[in-house]
């Protein structure tokens, strides 16, 4: 049983049963009598992907509310013995089931969706579904303090991946099954497909894919349309009357950003040195941690701040219209991103999604009130802070600059304060970034033993391009429509052995100096060159194309012409297989 | 052993394999089971939104009845519970932001204005909206958005009774107005009122206090009168129809009306001082029409007197003597008592017919002594006040 939260080549996951079906020659697209080629039938699957992970969520949601409503009631008041036991007794439970029953559920789910497609081709058990609702709507609903949206993203991706097995796809696409799922599952517990979308390829993916990017629309769309469905169109949140009105203002955004930066920073770091040092601590330990988090946040919740309990949207909404001030509101901040702390570091399944909105909500609404208590003309209300606070945190902390602006454009569907949110988003992003190099999802994954590629590093990583490796343009090129035995009395001067041939009317070709003698001496001389080159003409290359695309080349051909973008006819450069390894550091294999 | 088994079941939970190999056939299972899967969570949807409902029925009424006790922060609590249960609930939305407007913590507006603006944009011509958001503005004092939402809710739609909320809405507008003495936004509020309000004692009778807030007398005493019309024994509007008369400056109405409400049951006591007043300014007015030539030089020459002696009063009264001789005029009281000694010796050109300005000369100066007195020493009494009040119509008449 694997001690960790991600998922490990071990007996309960191991990707060997995945393996074992994609081997399986695809017997399904073979009878599909030319009406849905793979790429259409993946489309139209994802679609359904998204169906059933909307619906799924949708009971989810419903679980987490009736558990919270059994346990706790529906508005919890402080000093009732309710908030000390319940959260306490669940986690013990939810321990229990973690560690007997659903090993692999552990954490928020985000980066065994990544792992599932990086390392076990896609494959998540059916079972992660399963555990991952029982047990997440068991901690949320009953206080723990952790969110459903990232429990529902593996939901989805643990549905699709099922799916994806079932079907007997192909390797290459059940891969991109996990991400479709998790787009649909985010997208429909979040409300929000857009950010959904950007997320799953900032985080998820980590590369931007045109290929799944349709996939993953589709999917995200479609869960949505069926949350909305059934459980109404309703924002997460009543939004305020938001405004920005001075630019001069957007420097209260600034120290937001940096507080928030810094938040992020302290939350982070919090919970990378906790979680290893938790893990470490003896098997039987693992059954009282959860409920140790429990108790403290029930402790918490007992002496007068329940705000802290569950996802905590309703505390959110209420930050948002004013009803807390500055102190309360800097004071859940702090009691927010304890128990969340405590709860994630325990083990307990769920989500970092809605805490850290939670936490940048709260944070944002008091660092608002306090400028505007020092600088009384800034015009911004509290809700307008509460609302790109939590896009600081987002950027800031789970390190997804993008999704955090357009989550909070898509959550407040007003588009007035974009340059406030982008602004304190980036201020936050660059603090983060700064003080902390590796983003909280790949600390997890490296805590768990995995490495993961992700944007970030993709970002920070200079790419060669082919003009990095371009020689100069030849000084020798033949023509094909030319004799050979005048193409012959040119290469008489030259020393290269390989000359570059121009095509009619356009195209290039390759011939060695040993062939244009031969047919020289061939008597041959009367022919056109185009007359004796392959019928195959060499692909030419631009500059600014990665130097990996020369490489699918420079092996078959001794010469790649670059060409101009704007004008195909002229030649800007060569590529050889010397000059392309020599860029990338290593010795060509035939010097 | 027994988590060793339940591992084992678990290890068997999976998706049943899909026997075709059809892409269509799989379509089509995947369709039905899509229908079915969507089937099965709208009857758990369904059956949780009932159980939700209902406990959001019950939280809800014990919510109402907080509030109606004005207990508001136990009514925004039950409310905010029951919203828990049924978040796109219109009652819930609106009863818990009318208690938290009506908490009397001006922090909880924002909020209060937030659930009904979310409100208003789903049902912008719902009159009970547009009243609640119209109280907010109110509660903020913003006479602009006020008097919008307030005109929204005449104009909207009301589940019934439809004419008289109008007209409770315009009423408290007008009240908002005044208590922010918006005088002219006021009146004319006032005008559409009188024009739309039923023809019914107490509605007229609303208005006329309305219009004497306003202090728009010649208006109140046009309602007063509607109520009079229908009810001419209203002692009430008897009384308030003397007072406006009498604060309009018409006084012989205002005799007849204080006259009938001091003989009504129950007389108002009050009113005596204001009847004895009006029947002074009628008694010592020389401008009073069909009165004969004696009369008025007899009430001129009362005047004059009158006005000679209050101005001496008031001189001492400030320690101003007015008799000092070569006195600079540095008092506005000096320069009017040589204007009164200067007008003394004409009284006795009074009687010739060739003098036709000069009541109108000799009155000049008893008004305008009357007036700067009242400014100087207070407002006076008897035909002092009846002089004042005669100059403030003539005046008044005059612009």
């Amino acid at each position: 049983m694997s001690e960790s939260g991600a998922v490990k080549p071990n007996a309960e996951i191991s990707p060997e049963p995945a393996l074992a079906r994609v081997r399986i020659p695809s017997r399904l697209f073979s009878t599909l009598e030319g009406v849905f080629n793979e790429e259409v039938f993946f489309l139209i699957l994802s679609i359904f992907i998204g169906i059933f992970s909307g619906l799924a969520v949708v009971c989810f949601r419903l679980a987490i509310d009736w558990t919270h409503l059994a346990l706790l009631g529906p508005l919890p008041q402080t000093h009732n013995w309710r908030l000390f036991a319940v959260p306490s007794l669940a986690g013990l439970a939810v321990a229990i089931l973690v560690l007997h029953i659903f090993p692999n559920i552990r954490g928020s789910g985000v980066n065994q969706t990544k792992a599932a497609l990086y390392i076990f081709n896609g494959y998540i058990p059916f079972r992660t579904a399963v555990g991952k609702f029982i047990c997440s709507a068991l901690a949320i609903g009953s206080g723990q303090s952790l969110g459903p949206e990232d429990p529902s993203l593996q939901i989805g991706a643990s549905i699709a991946s099922a799916l994806g097995r079932q079907l007997e796809i192909s390797r290459e696409k059940l891969r991109l099954m996990a991400p479709v799922g998790a787009a649909a599952g985010l997208a429909a517990a979040f409300n929000a497909p857009i950010s959904a979308v950007l997320f799953v390829i900032e985080e998820v993916i980590g590369r931007w894919s045109a290929g799944i990017l349709g996939s993953v629309v589709l999917s995200a769309v479609s869960s949505v349309v069926i949350v909305r469905w059934f459980l109404g169109s309703e924002p997460l949140f009543r939004i305020p009357l938001t405004t920005f009105k001075r630019p001069t203002e957007l420097l209260a955004y600034v120290v937001l950003g940096i507080v928030g930066g810094l938040a992020s920073v302290v939350f982070a770091k919090s919970i990378g040195y906790l979680r290893p040092r938790l893990r470490s601590l003896p098997r039987w330990t693992q059954y009282f941690q959860p409920a140790f988090a429990g108790l403290l946040i029930g402790l918490i919740a007992f002496l007068g701040a329940p705000q802290i309990m569950g996802a905590g949207y309703d505390s959110m909404d209420q930050a948002m219209h004013g009803q807390y001030a500055w102190k309360m509101l800097a004071i859940l901040a702090v009691l927010k991103m304890v128990a969340t702390t405590v709860s994630f570091v325990s083990g307990t399944p769920g989500g970092m999604f809605a805490p850290t909105l939670f936490v940048g909500a709260m944070l944002g609404g008091a660092v608002g009130d306090l400028e505007r208590h020092f600088f009384p003309h800034l015009t911004a209300s509290t809700g307008t802070y509460v609302l790109v606070g939590m896009g600081v945190l987002f950027a800031g902390f789970l390190r997804v600059p993008m999704t955090s602006v357009f989550m909070v454009l898509e959550v407040s569907g007003n588009y007035e304060i974009v340059v406030p949110v982008i602004v304190a988003n980036t201020c936050s992003y660059l603090v983060s970034r700064g003080l902390q190099a590796v983003p909280i999802f790949d600390l997890l994954t490296r805590q768990d033993g995995l490495i993961l590629p992700s944007l970030e590093e993709d970002r920070e990583e200079a790419i060669l391009r082919v003009e990095d490796a371009m020689l100069p343009v030849p000084t020798t090129i033949l023509s094909a429509e030319e004799y050979i035995d005048a193409n012959f009395h040119r290469i008489q001067d030259s020393t290269d052995s390989t000359f570059l041939v121009r095509l009619h009317p356009s195209g290039w070709n390759i011939i060695t100096r040993d062939q244009l003698q031969r047919f020289f001496q061939e008597g041959k001389g009367d022919h056109r060159l185009a007359s004796v080159l392959p019928a195959q003409s060499v692909p030419s290359l631009y500059p600014d194309l990665p130097l990996d695309s020369a490489l699918r080349y420079v092996n078959t051909y001794p010469l790649v012409p670059i060409v101009n973008r704007a004008n195909s006819l002229k030649l800007e450069g060569v590529v050889s297989q010397h000059s392309v390894f020599q860029k990338y550091g290593t010795r060509s294999p035939h010097n | 052993m027994k988590w060793r088994f339940s591992k084992l079941a678990l290890a068997k939970l999976s998706l049943p394999k899909l026997v075709p190999r059809s892409a269509p056939i799989i379509l089509l299972i995947l369709t039905l089971a899509a229908v079915t899967g969507f089937a099965a969570v709208s009857h758990l949807v369904v059956r949780y939104n009932a159980n939700q409902q209902a406990r959001g029925r019950k939280l809800y009424a014990h919510g109402r009845a907080a509030a109606d006790l004005g207990h508001y922060d136990e009514a925004i609590a039950a409310f905010r519970a029951a919203l828990t249960c049924d978040r796109s609930n219109s009652q819930y939305q609106l009863s818990l932001a009318r208690a938290l407007r009506d908490s009397n913590n001006p922090d909880r507006l924002d909020e209060a204005e937030s659930y009904l603006i979310a409100l208003w944009q789903r049902a912008p011509q719902d009159a009970a909206i547009n009243l609640a958001l119209a109280r907010v503005a109110a509660h903020r004092g913003s006479i602009e958005d006020a008097t919008r939402y307030y005109h929204n809710a005449m104009y909207g739609v009301w589940a019934s009774e439809a004419d008289a909320n109008r007209n409770k809405a315009r009423v408290e507008l007008i009240q908002f107005l005044l208590k922010k003495a918006a005088v002219a936004n006021a009146e004319s509020e006032l005008m559409a009122l009188a024009a739309t309000s039923p023809n019914d004692p107490a509605a007229h009778f609303q208005a006329a206090e309305l219009f004497v807030q306003a202090q728009d007398y010649d208006g109140a005493l046009r309602e007063y009168q509607d109520v009079l019309h229908s009810d001419p024994a209203n002692a009430a509007a008897l009384a308030g129809a003397g007072e406006a008369a009498y604060h309009a400056g018409n006084y012989a109405a205002a005799q007849n009306y204080l006259q009938q409400a001091l003989n009504s049951n129950p007389p108002d006591p009050n009113l005596r001082p204001l009847l004895l007043t009006t029947e002074l300014v009628l008694r010592s007015n020389p401008f009073r029409s069909h009165i004969s030539d004696a009369e008025r030089n007899r009430r001129i020459g009362d005047a004059f007197t009158q006005a000679g002696r209050r101005l001496a009063e008031c001189a001492q009264q400030k320690g101003v003597d007015l008799d000092a001789p070569g006195a600079a005029p540095a008092s506005p009281l000096v320069d009017l008592q040589s204007r009164w000694m200067a007008a003394k010796p004409t009284l006795a050109h009074l009687r010739s017919p060739a003098e036709t300005a000069l009541p109108d000369e000799i009155m000049d100066v008893v008004f305008q002594i009357e007036q700067q007195t009242a400014i100087f020493c207070g407002q006076p009494q008897g035909l002092d006040l009846a002089l004042l009040l005669s100059s403030q119509k003539r005046e008044a008449a005059m612009q």
